[in-house]
């Protein structure tokens, strides 16, 4: 693959006839993706009367309530992230492991959907089956067990964690699944072979392999989860505060100036931790090339 | 585990079966493996070869049969406990260790000491004349190459049988002939027992000491290369092994005639009517005639020593002959020959 | 290794399908409780009468009689539709063009076009209120360029998934070489043979579009589920039965993409 690869591009490299096809696509995402992304940049470092200052990301650091939705969005990120990578890479394993054919294809097409299910739909489904009325509430407390019997609320933190994990599980095993299909049964077979225990294989070989794609899923549903709006916005009205929903409240209406420039520094804020997450991603996707198959 | 104390194994399947559901993938085989000898079997896929050696190496459990290793019952000893090497058809080293860290999984596992260690895989890396590379990963190395580090691999822990599963058929043509010379110039170094699995009659036929041919679950014939080769069992092992015409003609009670000459039939005795004559292409004699021949030559192909003519018969029959090329060289397209056969008996099959 | 464990192992082997199966059954049973109770309960809920006795359509047709409801639905499939179109417009030449070229440019496509997965959409919607000339921000079609930007790493590993299976080079090759113009190759050769991508990125734009929330709100247009999220307001019921009416219509929608796209792999990787 590699060798053919690399063989065309050199074949083609003298035929390609530069950029200019792909200008639109370039002019596209320059004006309507970068440009945005420079204009509130630009925004956030203006002060009331225009001119260059700092001032608007004195609060993200100084004032609590801007802070600490930073600390609440970054914390429901890595919880939701954290759980949905484990239950998905779960579901990634068995579905890859043990099913097959047209109902792997269902079971694809399902977890693509509730990947992408992260929306206004799916705060209300909740509401209707985890609220204090809702029929899998009562289901649960059925079976033994009242989820409202201690703090919780489908309108609280926890809530949006249990709605969160609900698309973010489902896109780990989208993401997921091609790395353990990559896992060749000659390994396993070799180590087998080899004299090896299981444990020596998953620690040696299985575990190795993995490791670099699973963080890079991680990274991918942390950016997912860290920058959702629409299922808290309308699961919780915007009482837990997360960024995206401060940020909206800020904007929201008839807003003051020092007030849109406040929710700009809090907008590149929130650029800043996705960078970071992005750097992670490219160097778990760097560290799983490494060792690719050609 | 020392070296010292490993003599050559004897390998010994007795009755071995194996089914899938409904599906028999293995049938009763019985196959005596004697130490320091290579045996490969060689079939079609989905003959049961594969199963053969995946429960030799205990990846896959037989139905029923017993396995012996120097006469010790192997059936319920784990693949991990087996101490047999075994080469993959491909993709079987770990990606993410290096050529060195590959060889010495299977010291690690056996928790042999560093400096040991370190020894072997010097020997190893020596063995496959692959020092270089010790360093590097397995996707910067060539197809052959990864297989010789499996090789390497699969000796670092002298097995007491090796086992190769294909190992090359996922080569470039060029690259399988030199790994195969080094397979068997290893293995005879080692005097290590081995079975070898393939379905190329002529890796098989080339280095191994004795050749089982396989069909539907079954050993047809298991003998040294020229003893397939000239005198096969059944028809299937002969069209398997070489090359073979299927001369169409008659057979009446224990004879056909072939081009004009009644010739005995080795298999089926008292069959009567349309058959295929199986002719090797060295056993044709093509003369070239005056007259009107009973052939017409299609083309002459120069191979060196040998060459290959193709003829057609009167009644439309393709034939492939192999003469010395110093008695073929007056053969030119379109003209008329004489075909002969230069055998006492045949093989035939049903049409 | 000692003799209990050679038995330990070898029973291991007769176990695994034990294992096996209660694997699957206990990944069932997570599966159902945590993905397929709540679309189930959602489901029932929805078709509760106000105050919990009996069933009935009635937050169904509830939706019917609001005034918002045809125009905000209208909105979003006219810009769902335009997002479609224009991202395969966009895309399909382009990933055409690096797939045949060999493009050194392909990283950086590549690179741009999982952007924006990463950067937030809040951000990026709080950058067009500053970023985009008024005559833009004035008119609702200015989120079907923003569609299109969310639909982009979707659409390009749908596309380049298509390509990759086809050979691509070898199509191109003989259809210029027996004459055809690259318009016409494009048209009649590529197209045909990555339809099932086509159908999949089209869809899939159009999916997200459809239920879009954080640019539109922010923004301040009213789309369907910004209707959704206020007339939720006035009737919770009403909005969580337009909940399991859009989830389930989406299952329903990519269900038909998954298809398509199968279909139409299957048949290239055939014929050709």
């Amino acid at each position: 693959m590699g060798a053919v690869e690399a063989q065309s591009r050199v074949r083609s490299s003298s035929r390609s006839s530069g950029v200019l096809p792909l200008l639109p696509f370039f002019a596209f995402t320059g004006f309507f993706l970068l440009w945005p992304v420079v204009a509130v940049t630009l925004k956030s470092l203006k002060g009331k009367n225009n001119e260059w200052t700092l001032d608007n990301f004195r609060p993200i650091i100084h004032s609590g309530p801007y802070f600490h939705s930073f600390i609440v969005s970054i914390k429901l990120a890595i919880i939701t992230a954290s759980i949905g990578s484990v239950v998905g890479a779960f579901f990634a394993f068995v579905i890859v492991t043990y099913v097959g054919g047209r109902l792997k294809n269902v079971l694809d097409s399902i977890s693509a959907v509730f990947a992408n299910s992260g929306g206004v739909p799916l705060a209300f489904m909740f509401i209707a089956a985890f609220g204090s009325n809702g029929l899998a509430t009562k289901f649960i407390r059925f079976l033994g067990y009242d989820i409202y019997a201690g703090h919780f609320t489908i309108f609280s933190f926890t809530g949006v964690v249990l709605v969160y994990t609900f698309f973010q599980a489902p896109l780990m095993i989208l993401v997921f699944q091609p790395a353990i299909s990559g896992m060749r049964k000659e390994w396993r077979e070799a180590s087998t072979n080899l004299g090896a225990s299981a444990l020596t294989y998953w620690r040696r070989v299985g575990i190795p392999i993995l490791l670099p794609p699973f963080i890079g899923a991680f990274f991918l549903l942390f950016a997912g989860g860290f920058s959702a709006y629409a299922t808290a916005r309308a699961l919780t009205s915007g009482t837990v505060s997360i960024v995206p929903i401060v940020i909206g409240a800020l904007v929201d209406g008839n807003t003051q100036a020092s007030q849109a420039n406040l929710g700009a520094s809090l907008a590149v804020g929130m650029i800043v931790v996705a960078l970071v997450i992005m750097i992670g991603y490219v160097w778990a996707q760097k560290s799983t090339a490494k060792w690719r198959q050609t | 585990m020392n070296k010292k104390d490993r003599v050559s194994s004897t390998l010994e399947l007795r009755g071995v079966s194996r089914n899938f559901g409904p599906v028999t993938a293995l049938d009763g085989l019985d196959l005596v493996v004697a130490p320091g000898e290579l045996v490969a079997l060689l079939g079609p896929s989905g003959c049961g070869k594969t199963t053969a050696l995946r429960i030799v190496a205990g990846l896959e459990v037989a139905t029923s049969g017993e396995l012996f290793v120097n006469g010790e019952r192997y059936n319920e000893v784990a693949a991990n406990a087996r101490d047999m090497g075994m080469v993959f058809q491909s993709y079987s080293l770990f990606p993410n260790l290096n050529v060195s860290e590959n060889i010495e999984y299977g010291l690690r596992a056996r928790k042999i000491g560093s400096a040991q260690r370190a020894k072997r895989v010097a020997e190893m890396l020596e063995l496959v004349a692959l020092e270089s590379k010790a360093k590097s990963f397995p996707h910067q190395l060539s197809g052959g190459q990864q297989q010789r580090v499996a090789l390497a691999r699969a000796l670092a822990i002298e097995p007491r049988v090796l086992l190769l599963d294909e190992p090359l058929s996922a080569l470039d043509a060029q690259v399988r002939s030199q790994i195969r010379d080094e397979i068997r110039r290893i293995q005879l170094e080692l005097g290590i027992t081995t079975l070898f699995v393939t379905h190329d009659q002529e890796e098989a036929l080339t280095i191994s000491d004795r050749v089982g041919v396989m069909s539907n679950g079954r050993l047809e014939q298991i003998d040294i290369p020229d003893v397939l080769y000239n005198n096969p069992v059944s028809t299937f092992v002969a069209n398997f092994v070489g090359t073979m015409n299927h001369i169409p003609t008659i057979a009446s009670g224990d004879t056909v005639d072939i081009f004009g000459k009644k010739i005995r039939v080795k298999n089926s005795k008292g069959v009567n009517g349309s058959v295929s004559a199986l002719v090797r292409p060295e056993s044709i004699e093509v003369t070239r005639t005056s007259g009107s021949g009973n052939a017409k030559i299609i083309t002459r192909s120069f191979l060196g020593a040998s060459s290959q003519i193709i003829c057609q018969t009167a009644e439309g029959a393709v034939i492939q002959a192999l003469m010395p090329s110093h008695e073929s060289g007056d053969l030119h397209p379109g003209e008329d020959v004489t075909l002969n056969v230069t055998l006492n008996e045949v093989l035939v099959s049903h049409v | 290794m000692g003799a209990e464990e050679h038995c330990k192992m070898a029973s291991n082997l007769r176990n695994s399908s034990l294992q096996k199966w209660s694997i699957i059954i206990f990944a069932s049973l997570l599966g159902f409780t945590l993905f397929i109770l709540p679309v189930i309960a959602s489901s029932i809920y929805s078709f509760q009468k106000p105050g919990g006795k009996g069933y009935s359509f009635i937050s169904y047709t509830w939706l019917l009689h609001q005034a918002g409801f045809f125009p905000s639905v209208g909105t979003s499939l006219k810009l769902a539709v335009l997002a479609g179109i224009l991202n395969i417009s966009l895309m399909v030449p382009t990933m055409v063009y690096l797939n045949f070229t060999g493009q050194k440019l392909k990283p950086l496509v590549d690179f741009i076009c999982i952007l924006p997965l990463v950067i937030p959409v809040v951000s990026l919607a709080i950058g067009a209120q500053n970023a985009m000339p008024s005559f833009l921000q004035n008119t609702q079609y200015e989120l079907v360029f923003f569609f299109v930007i969310i639909g982009l790493p979707f659409t390009y590993r749908t596309l380049d998934t298509a390509l990759q299976a086809i050979s691509l080079k070898t199509l191109v090759e003989a259809s210029r070489s027996l004459g055809a113009s690259w318009i016409r190759t494009i048209i009649r050769v590529i197209v045909p043979a990555i339809r099932g991508g086509i159908t999949g990125a089209l869809f899939l734009t159009f999916a997200l579009s459809i239920g879009e929330y954080t640019i539109t709100s922010l923004l301040h247009w009213e789309t369907f589920p910004t209707w959704t999220v206020v007339a939720s307001q006035q009737n919770i019921l009403g909005a969580i039965a337009l909940s399991v009416f859009s989830f389930v219509s989406a299952i329903a929608l990519l269900a038909t993409v998954a298809l398509f796209s199968k279909k139409g792999a299957r048949q290239v990787g055939v014929d050709q």
